[in-house]
């Protein structure tokens, strides 16, 4: 943990509002390092990666003593310091030749760690002499290999290369911004037991010709390899504690939308809203305003309209014809 | 390599397992079957097979962009010429794949000493509304209070309605007019009071 003291003025302050965890965060920046054995193939390829990854990255010119499986600390030390916590740490010994490891952190924490060994083949960006991807583009990725779906260690490898060059996340993407594509392919697929089969990165360029057939709208698609090609082996691997992964996962519930409930469009994009109503109240309801309708008037049975009522039937009691009361009853 | 004819070559990809598409992130799944020997780094064809899955992939891919939604701008492109060009963005979709975040969520403020005692008090922030408000029957911007404060309309009337409590009292006679101004005059009492009172409390 470095030590934070309070801003003194504005700049700072800025500085470090930016590194705070945010409910919509930043792309993960990436950072090289070059651990104690690294070699010349190591650096060009590592320069090659972070030509991919740039404007989201740093890069280290000096080597550094770390051993990750070992202590990750200083790993976490630069995480923090940088503010990257996408961790690449080239090395190359006898037992793994050309190793790159892949750290990811979650809060400056080490989060996993997958070590990826470069097959002797490899070639750069500089082999094929050919127009290469520009700069900042999100790429567009291609995942073949049922592995990927199923496979715990492919998923890392999916889950790990898809945070790193994905980029940006955005709602609106520019058309003429889809030029790249990386792709990743299982060598092949395999049964339980036998060894992890390599993991073969590619990265291509796209053209794109106006077909007939697919009239005005869809372009038929070639591509041109522009490299890095590497081809990965798997070696060590460090999957996150489940605690450490269900706080990664969690979805800030702010940013979840809100069903609208009873507004419905139909085919034609027109809103529908239903509405539901409580029970009309019709005694007050406001009808016309009239000097005869006004509260004072109201006639409601036992008040002094019954009485006088009475009063009347009384005076016809006394009377020997009954009926032509039972008539004035019906009045 | 001599260039095919690309106008009439397909479009369309036919998989045996449909693929799987993750449009916010710009990325497709593929799970169909991948032979060994066609990847096997002494196959001298290794290469264009990779590169033919890859392509049909994009190109389902690439067929699923673009018959998304399309948004499109006149903004200037980001550009320093200043010309303003059509610009034609996608809407994607939110990612489906999850992947972890850089950081936890972000954890409310811990309330300051003000808005706990605050809480407690039941003191709501004022209104922020400016001293200015519309004024419909007039159509112009009128100070809420003040030189020709909207709270003083009633003191300029020529005739003023008297109130139907005030009706057939001893009341009844007072001007309503100056009755506002006394209203008005008392608040300013009350508030002085309340300042005094609160200054006290400290």
């Amino acid at each position: 943990m470095i030590r934070t003291v309070k801003p003194k003025n504005a700049r700072a302050k800025r500085a470090l509002e930016k590194k705070e965890a945010k409910l919509v965060e930043n792309t993960k920046q990436a950072l090289f390092i070059p651990g104690q054995t690294s070699n010349k193939a190591m650096h060009d390829i590592t320069v090659d990666l972070s030509a991919l990854k740039k404007p989201n990255m740093k890069r280290f010119n000096r080597k550094n003593e770390i051993r990750p499986f070992e202590d990750a600390s200083p790993l976490e030390f630069l995480s923090e310091k940088n503010d990257c916590s996408l961790l690449v740490l080239s090395s190359s010994s006898k037992k793994r030749r050309n190793n790159l490891t892949f750290v990811r952190t979650f809060g400056y924490k080490i989060y996993d760690m997958i070590e990826l060994q470069v097959a002797e083949n490899f070639k750069l960006l500089a082999d094929f002499h050919k127009e290469t991807f520009t700069l900042g583009l999100k790429p567009m990725m291609t995942f073949q290999g049922a592995a990927f779906d199923t496979h715990p260690v492919y998923q890392h490898v999916k889950s790990l290369f898809m945070d790193f060059f994905r980029g940006e996340t955005t709602t609106l993407q520019d058309v003429s911004g889809l030029q790249h594509v990386i792709s990743l392919t299982v060598c092949g697929d395999f049964q339980d037991g036998e060894p992890l089969p390599n993991v073969l990165f590619r990265v291509y360029k796209l053209k794109t010709y106006r077909s007939e057939q697919g009239g005005k709208k869809l372009p038929r698609v070639e591509l041109s390899e522009t490299g890095p090609r590497l081809d990965f082996k798997i070696g060590r691997i460090q999957t996150p504690s489940p605690d450490m992964a269900k706080e990664a996962m969690k979805r800030a519930k702010q940013l979840d939308v809100k069903m609208k409930k009873n507004v419905e469009l139909d085919s034609m994009g027109d809103k529908f809203g239903r509405i539901h109503m409580g029970k009309q109240d019709l005694q007050n309801m406001q009808t016309r305003k009239m000097k005869g309708l006004k509260s004072k008037f109201d006639q409601t049975p036992g008040s002094d309209d019954d009485e006088v009522y009475e009063d009347a039937e009384e005076s016809f009691v006394t009377a020997d014809d009954i009926e032509p009361a039972a008539k004035r009853q019906k009045n | 390599m001599s260039t095919p004819d690309y106008k009439s070559l397909p479009v369309t990809v036919d998989k045996p397992i449909p693929v799987v598409y993750d449009l916010g992130n710009l990325s497709v799944f593929d799970s169909n079957v991948l032979d060994r020997n066609d990847l096997d780094s002494s196959n001298a064809k290794r290469e264009e097979h990779i590169r033919a899955i890859t392509r049909d992939n994009t190109q389902l891919l690439i067929n699923q962009l673009l018959s998304l939604p399309i948004k499109t701008t006149t903004d200037a492109a980001g550009g320093t010429s200043g010309q303003s060009a059509n610009m034609a963005l996608l809407r994607l979709p939110e990612g489906t794949t999850e992947l972890p975040r850089e950081k936890p969520l972000p954890k409310a403020k811990a309330p300051t000493k003000w808005e706990k005692f605050a809480a407690k008090k039941g003191i709501k922030s004022k209104e922020k509304g400016g001293k200015m408000v519309f004024d419909e029957a007039s159509g112009e911007w009128v100070p809420k209070w003040g030189y020709k404060g909207n709270n003083k309309k009633l003191d300029s009337q020529w005739l003023v309605e008297v109130d139907d409590k005030v009706q057939n009292t001893a009341n009844e006679l007072i001007d309503p007019r100056s009755l506002n101004r006394q209203e008005r005059l008392k608040l300013i009492k009350k508030n002085e009071r309340q300042q005094k009172k609160n200054a006290r409390g400290m």
